[in-house]
């Protein structure tokens, strides 16, 4: 059996004061990755501080701004909220192809992100569309691009006490089509060997992958090759991502097999996005 | 700790108040205190499905939510499925396909496909291999199951 005290927290104001004075203090939403966490030993919280019904962490709309996805909003929300699939539907599928059907009717897109994996398959759309993360604590909110979100293999931003109030995916939105790949050892429900993200932007592209570095990384070498040189060749330019990536070899794959993939996984989405 | 939390829900119609043990998961919870046995306990780490149960509707691994996450909530499970001594109508196809051998995996099966039938009534194959992406049968009877579901669609 696990031991901790358990609060249930639905108000906002009270979630800082838990968060500051208690020691380890664990934010539980979906609890996906915090259960299996605990029961392997690598999660040892005092407390577990439920956050998933703040009305705050559960917006899910569209404005002016873009769109929002509050920190308790679920994988298969965001995956059938029409505004996610018609307007960018490349993190919808980022979103889908985390775990099961029934992990995603618990996991959260902003757990996703705060376990700050690396392999994390929401990570590679939401480089590729410059979201943002909305953190907020005690004195206030503070917003950072996702790229400085990701600061380590499971090492995020966030400060203590301070949690993730919403991710925005701006606009404007990408003129031009978006996919992600994945490569695992099971065609599904296992975590992504690589993960690439390619979205057009009317002339322009945007890449990022995950599970090639301590952090998600975008493939700058390629879309300076295409978007500024002009290059066109997307075998040519799909090799240039060995400069931008320093895969491991783990239990997923071996360096080798992730350099290869990754090369061409990223070609293919440029023969997706941009056109043969 | 065996801290309990009084908690109020709703299983299989049913409208409860119990003490859960904070430590405890649903599906300890389920099995233990509510006696309902038909939700099974396969890998506890959310891989294998066979401790799916509908919480407000949805399909759930059992093993990764807390037991005091049932508050105010609603729960279905395998039991909660038959009405008045009928079988469900995805109870009774998984029996006339044969779509077990051990029926270790069923219950989760079942209540994975209910929950599919009852937002998708015309599922394709590719929605159904969707909806039954984290429940595992090790006996191997998926093409039974697809065509139990298939045949208990559109109704
Ligand atoms: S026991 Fe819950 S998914 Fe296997
Ligand atoms: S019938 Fe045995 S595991 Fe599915």
């Amino acid at each position: 059996m696990l031991s901790y005290d358990y609060i249930k927290c639905t108000d906002l104001r009270n979630v800082f004061q838990e968060l500051e004075e208690g020691q380890q203090v664990y934010p539980l939403a979906g609890g996906t990755d915090l259960i299996v966490g605990m029961r392997g030993g690598k999660f040892a919280p005092k407390t577990l501080l439920d956050i998933k019904d703040i009305p705050e962490f559960n917006v899910l709309e569209e404005n002016d701004q873009g769109i929002t996805i509050g920190a308790a909003v679920t994988l298969n929300e965001a995956t059938t909220f029409a505004p996610i699939r018609d307007n960018v539907p490349v993190l919808a599928e980022g979103c889908h192809s985390v775990g099961s059907y029934a992990i995603r009717n618990r996991a959260t897109v902003a757990g996703n992100i705060c376990n700050a994996s690396p392999a994390a398959d929401t990570a590679a759309p939401l480089y590729c569309l410059d979201a943002v993360v909305n953190i907020v604590g005690s004195d206030g909110t503070r917003s950072v691009p996702i790229r400085e979100f990701f600061t380590g293999p499971g090492k995020n931003a966030l400060n203590k006490g301070e949690l993730v109030q919403s991710i925005l995916i701006p606009r404007p939105y990408p003129e031009g089509k978006g996919v992600y790949f994945k490569a695992s050892r099971t065609g599904s429900v296992d975590l992504a060997t690589v993960g690439v993200a390619v979205q057009r932007w009317g002339a322009q592209v945007r890449i990022a992958i995950g599970a090639v570095a301590a952090t998600p990384v975008r493939a700058l070498s390629v879309e300076k090759a295409v978007n500024e040189k002009g290059q066109k060749d997307w075998t040519e330019a799909a090799r240039l991502v060995h400069d931008d990536i320093s895969p491991i070899t783990d239990l997923r794959g071996s360096r080798e097999y992730r350099y290869h993939m990754v090369e061409v996984l990223v070609r293919r989405g440029l023969e997706q996005t941009m056109g043969v | 700790m065996s801290e309990k939390i009084t908690i109020n829900f709703t299983v299989n119609g049913e409208k409860e108040q119990r003490e859960a043990v904070v430590g405890h998961t649903l599906l300890r919870f389920i099995r233990n205190e509510l006696h309902l046995t038909g939700v099974k306990e396969g890998c506890g780490i959310g891989e294998c499905g066979a401790c799916v149960v509908l919480l407000d509707g949805k399909p759930v691994n059992s093993c990764l939510v807390l037991a005091v996450e049932l508050d105010g909530r609603e729960l279905v499970t395998i039991e909660g499925l038959s009405k008045n001594g009928e079988l469900d109508r995805v109870q009774q196809a998984f029996i006339d396909h044969a779509a077990f051998q051990c029926g270790y995996c069923t219950p989760g099966m079942i209540l994975s496909a209910r929950a599919l039938l009852d937002r998708k009534p015309n599922p394709t194959d590719a929605d159904i291999d969707e909806a039954l992406s984290g429940n595992l049968c090790r006996c191997g009877a998926y093409q039974e199951i697809r065509g139990a579901i298939k045949a208990s669609s559109g109704k």
